[in-house]
C-alpha cells in the first residue's frame, strides 16, 4: 500500500506533511531504524514554538548540543544555532524535552534538563537569546540546590513582557531513602521567576511538597500570572493533578480519578490558558474512576487570584483517543478561543499521531484526526497553534521530524 | 543501518561477556518478543512472579530490595526479573541487581529499538508504569499490579502458592 500522503515536501531537516487518511494507514515497509539508545527515544524529543509572526521554532539535541533553528516560510529551516557552547547531556527522552518560547520582541527562551550521568540526577538549565536567536547567552543552572540529585521535568512560560517562569520537580528535601521511607514523597514543585526577561531570576520557591516524582509538569501564563499543573500525591499515594498560581501559591486539585499507585507513572499532563483566561488541561490516569487520557476545561476563577474559600466548577472530563490503542502522552495549546490537543497511540507495532481542535474554547470539538504514523520509535506529539494554523510537530526515528497541519473547516 | 549494526555489536559483546564470566554466574539476557513465552515455559505448571523494573524508576529500588531479601530467605523463589532499560545499561543493571542481592538470578533486559512493542507483548493494557508485577498462579492465570507490591501481599501470595 502506498502512503501517498506523507512528505509533501522534504526540506532542510524536516517535512511538512498532509494528514494521513485513515485508509492510508498501516503501510510501513521501511527498514528498521535504530535509535541512539535501544530502549529510550533518546534525543528524539524536541521542543517547538510558533512566534507572533507564525514562524516555527525548533529546539533539538544534536551530538550533545542543544540547537535552535527556525522556519519563516513553512519549509526551509535556518541553520541551527547552538545554545550550549560546550557538549553536555541534554536529556530528550519523552517526559523530558527541551522547552522553547519566543517573545514578540524577538527574545528566545529555553529550558532543558542537563543529565548528570547517574540515574535520575539532573540540573534545570536556562538560556536566552536577545537578538532573535542569532546567539545565546551562556546557560545558567536554575535550581539553586546543586546536589547531584533529581531536579527534573522542567516547564517554561513567558508573558511576552519580561516575565519568565520556570517550574520543575525537585528532590532536595529527600532524606531517607530506605525501604520504609517517609509517608511523603519528599519531592516537590519548585519555581523560579524573572521579571526582566530572564536576565535574573529570583530565589527558588517551593510551591508544593509531596508531588509525584517522575511525571512531566505543565505551565502556562494567565492574566493572573503563571499557573502550574502537575501530578500531586494526595494522602499516601493517590496520584491526581493539581494546579497552583505561582504568585499566590495555593493548590487546587483539578482531577478526581483517585489513582492509587505506589509508583510514578512517568506519564503526566499539560495545561494551556486561552484568550479569555480559562484553562485547558489534558492528562493520563489509571484511576479507579476513569482510565485513559482526558481533556477538561477549567474555567477561570477567583481561586487563581488567591481569593480564599472560592471555588469554580470544573468541566466534565472528555476522553481522548482509543484506550485499546494505548492512547497516551497528551498535550494542549490554546490561542484565543482555539484549543488544540494532541496525543499518541500505539497498536502493538506502530505509533500514530492524533489531534483534535476546538474553536469555541473547549466547549465542543471537531473530529479526532489521525495525522501520521511511524514505523519505528516516536517522540510525543508537540501541538502548536496560532490564529491561522493548527499544527503538530512529531519527530520519529524512521521518518524524521514532520510538521503536520490539521484539517480545519470540517467541524 | 550502521547504528543498528553498532547496536547489535554492543549487544553481542554484552551477551558474550555474560557467557564468558564465571560458570556459576547468572546471566542478564536480552528480552525480545518471544521471551515471555520462554519464561512461561520455564515455569510451566508452576506459579511465578514476573517483575518489571528500570534504573530510571524511583520506586523500583525498593521493590528490588524486598525481592532480594525474600530471595535470601528462599533461594528457589520463582522469580523472573526484567529490566525495561537497554542492553547498553548492562553494567549499571548488574551493579543494581548485585546491590540488592539478586546477582545470582537469571534476569532479562528489554532489547528492542521500540521497547513499547515488548511492553505490548507482555500486556497491551500496561502503559509502562513501574514497578509492574504479574503474579502467575500454577495454571498461569495472572494478576497484574502497578507500583510496589508490598511485603504483606507478596508473602501472602507466596504462601498461597506453595512457597
Amino acid at each position: 500500500m502506498i502512503l501517498r500522503t506523507l512528505l509533501c515536501c522534504t526540506l532542510a531537516g524536516f517535512a511538512w506533511a498532509a494528514p494521513v487518511r485513515a485508509a492510508d494507514h498501516a503501510a510501513h515497509r521501511q527498514p528498521a531504524a535504530p535509535v541512539k539508545s535501544v530502549t529510550k527515544s533518546a534525543a528524539l524529543a524536541v521542543g517547538a514554538a510558533l512566534d507572533a509572526r507564525g514562524h516555527l521554532w525548533l529546539a533539538r539535541v544534536d551530538k550533545g548540543r542543544l540547537k535552535v533553528s527556525r522556519s519563516e516560510d513553512s519549509g526551509m529551516l535556518s541553520d541551527p544555532v547552538a545554545v550550549t557552547a560546550e557538549s553536555e547531556i541534554v536529556v530528550a527522552d519523552g517526559e523530558n524535552w527541551p522547552k522553547i518560547a519566543v517573545a514578540d520582541n524577538g527574545s528566545v527562551h529555553l529550558t532543558w534538563l542537563q543529565g548528570l550521568g547517574k540515574p535520575m540526577a539532573g540540573h534545570i538549565r536556562y538560556a536566552r537569546s536577545t537578538d532573535g536567536g542569532r546567539s545565546f547567552a551562556p546557560p545558567v543552572i536554575v535550581n539553586d540546590d546543586r546536589q547531584e540529585i533529581s531536579h527534573r521535568f522542567d516547564s517554561l512560560a513567558i508573558d511576552g513582557k519580561g516575565g519568565v517562569a520556570i517550574v520543575w520537580l525537585d528532590a532536595r528535601e529527600r532524606k531517607d531513602r530506605g525501604v520504609k521511607g517517609s509517608p511523603e514523597t519528599q519531592v516537590g514543585l519548585y519555581a523560579a521567576l524573572s521579571s526582566d526577561g530572564g536576565a535574573r531570576f529570583g530565589p527558588n520557591r517551593k510551591i508544593a511538597g509531596h508531588s509525584c516524582q517522575c511525571c512531566r509538569t505543565g505551565l502556562t501564563w494567565t492574566a493572573d500570572g503563571p499557573v502550574a499543573f502537575w501530578r500531586h500525591v494526595y494522602g499516601r499515594n493517590i496520584r491526581d493533578f493539581s494546579i497552583a498560581n505561582l504568585k499566590e501559591g495555593a493548590l487546587r486539585r483539578v482531577t478526581d480519578d483517585d489513582w492509587l499507585i505506589e509508583a510514578c507513572p512517568h506519564h503526566g499532563g499539560g495545561i494551556a490558558a486561552d484568550g479569555q483566561g480559562d484553562l485547558h488541561i489534558v492528562w493520563f490516569t489509571q484511576g479507579s474512576r476513569r482510565q485513559g487520557i482526558f481533556y477538561r476545561r477549567v474555567p477561570q476563577g477567583d481561586f487563581l487570584r488567591g481569593v480564599a474559600g472560592t471555588d469554580f466548577a470544573l468541566g466534565e472530563p472528555v476522553r481522548l483517543g482509543d484506550p485499546a490503542r494505548q492512547a497516551g502522552h497528551p498535550a494542549v495549546v490554546a490561542q484565543g478561543a482555539r484549543v488544540l490537543v494532541s496525543w499518541r497511540e500505539f497498536d502493538g507495532q506502530h505509533f500514530s499521531a492524533w489531534a483534535m481542535l476546538s474553536t469555541d474554547a473547549g466547549r465542543s470539538w471537531g473530529p479526532a484526526q489521525r495525522l501520521a504514523d511511524a514505523a519505528q520509535a516516536a517522540d510525543y506529539t508537540v501541538p502548536l497553534i496560532d490564529a491561522r494554523r493548527a499544527l503538530v510537530v512529531w519527530n520519529t526515528a524512521a521518518e524524521g521530524l514532520r510538521v503536520l497541519p490539521l484539517r480545519e473547516g470540517t467541524q | 543501518m550502521k547504528r543498528l549494526l553498532v547496536l547489535w555489536a554492543v549487544f553481542a559483546t554484552f551477551c558474550l561477556a555474560g557467557t564468558a564470566s564465571v560458570a556459576a554466574a547468572a546471566e542478564l539476557r536480552p528480552f525480545s518478543a518471544g521471551s515471555l513465552a520462554a519464561i512461561q515455559a520455564h515455569f510451566a505448571g508452576k506459579p511465578f512472579i514476573l517483575t518489571l523494573w528500570s534504573l530510571e524508576c524511583h520506586h523500583c529500588a525498593k521493590e528490588l530490595q524486598l525481592l532480594g531479601r525474600l530471595v535470601r530467605e528462599n533461594r528457589n523463589l520463582p522469580l523472573a526479573i526484567v529490566s525495561t532499560d537497554s542492553p547498553a545499561d548492562a553494567q549499571a543493571l548488574r551493579a543494581a541487581l548485585k546491590r540488592h542481592g539478586l546477582a545470582q538470578l537469571d534476569t532479562w533486559v528489554f532489547a528492542d529499538a521500540v521497547p513499547e512493542r515488548l511492553r505490548y507483548t507482555i500486556d497491551p493494557a500496561w502503559h509502562g508504569e513501574l514497578p509492574r508485577s504479574y503474579l502467575y498462579d500454577a495454571t498461569h492465570r495472572r494478576e497484574a499490579h502497578s507500583g510496589l507490591l508490598g511485603e504483606a501481599r507478596l508473602t501472602a501470595w507466596l504462601k498461597q502458592n506453595g512457597n
